[in-house]
């Protein structure tokens, strides 16, 4: 997903001013993606909401200081809200790869007891103990199991977590303390 | 995994000159952990140069306005390319540890059918491991390191004042 552009950086700008302009808008592009993300088929929008999370995430993370006391708990809640969408993710990779697998499994031993059967009129059921992957098949249609249930148990945990985040106000808060400036004494050494 | 380091920053100082000194941390972040990334028996070693190519990356979106624009776009193009490079290697890592972990939960009969996916995997992460020593030495070649370090300068540079006007002429007498 192509990040929105930001209207009005300025290099010479203070920090402060252009990371407030690019955490509003990297906010609003990660608040965008409910209700849509809400159903679990959505795994593209579910994968966008995830990279727009790590953008407002890596953004907080340098210039939160900048900013009003709220930045800082944001920045966590952006970091773990990453991390939910993240252990998500990796399911929607790996249940395709399992599935892939376990079709190559299943095509290799289909050639292998077609050639087995040679001329015969019709396939010995036997003869499956004989498929070089017999012993394979169980493990990876546990590990499909376990994949599929393990997506939906983080996926409720997910909409849990979003919500919580809606009930105790986090984009109005965080929309709030960038508008603050943080009391800095002393200018960094350059 | 390897922290990153804590870089101060005030809300009034330019955006330009925090960009050059964040840019210059983050680089020295990535290549500190470049030594030993192709050594398959420790899978932190990728996993930390990962993180810092993402967070370079990351810096230099952020700040992308500061830098000189023709230079800037190949740099993050090849810091995404080797951020790609440490992905082939780094996911199959993950996706074997992960199945590790999973596979001592079953009962016996049932490892084999993981076990033979951990060893598809293995062939990946080998794979990965090629793309990514490719990767390592062209990065080497196009001088990304310099480059990136050129581009924190161009952004801590005071920009050129603009020339005067050039004073009207006289009218004709």
């Amino acid at each position: 997903m192509k990040a929105r552009k930001v209207p009005g950086l300025d290099p010479d700008a203070p920090l402060a001013d252009n990371a407030e302009r690019i955490v509003r808008v990297r906010l609003d592009e990660l608040c965008g993606f409910m209700p849509l993300v809400a159903d679990p088929e959505e795994i593209v929008a579910l994968h966008d909401m995830r990279i727009a999370a790590k953008r407002l995430r890596y953004i907080l993370e340098i210039t939160g200081p900048c900013f009003g006391p709220y930045a800082s708990t944001a920045t966590k809640l952006t970091k773990d809200l990453q991390d939910a969408l993240g252990e998500i993710h990796d399911c929607d990779v790996q249940v395709p790869e399992a599935e892939r697998f376990a079709e190559r499994l299943l095509t290799a031993d289909a050639v292998a007891l077609h050639a087995a059967a040679e001329d015969a009129e019709d396939l010995d059921p036997a003869l499956l103990k004989q498929a070089p992957h017999a012993r394979d098949h169980a493990g990876v249609a546990a590990l499909q199991t376990h994949l599929r249930a393990r997506r939906q148990v983080l996926f409720d945990r997910f909409l849990e977590l979003w919500g919580t985040y809606e009930r105790k106000g986090f984009r109005a808060r965080l929309e709030y303390a960038i508008g603050e400036r943080a009391d800095v004494a002393a200018e960094p050494h350059r | 995994m390897a922290k990153a380091a804590d870089i101060d920053v005030t809300p009034r100082e330019p955006y330009r000159r925090a960009g050059a000194r964040i840019v210059r941390v983050r680089t020295r972040e990535l290549f500190d952990h470049a030594e030993g990334v192709l050594d398959t028996g420790d899978i932190e070693g990728v996993h930390d140069m990962r993180v810092a190519s993402r967070r370079l990356r990351a810096v230099l979106e952020i700040f992308a306005p500061c830098f000189p624009q023709s230079e800037f776009k190949g740099v993050l193009r090849d810091v995404k390319q080797l951020a790609d490079a440490l992905g082939e290697r780094r996911d199959p890592d993950v996706h074997i540890d992960a199945l590790r972990t999973f596979s001592r939960s079953l009962v016996a009969a049932n490892r084999h059918g993981v076990a033979r996916m951990i060893e598809d995997l293995e062939e990946r992460q080998a794979r990965g491991n090629e793309l990514l020593a490719a990767e390592l030495e062209r990065m080497q070649q196009r001088g990304l390191h310099g480059r990136l370090l050129a581009l924190a300068d161009a952004a801590d540079t005071d920009p050129e004042p603009e020339p005067d006007p050039e004073p009207e002429a006289e009218p004709a007498a």
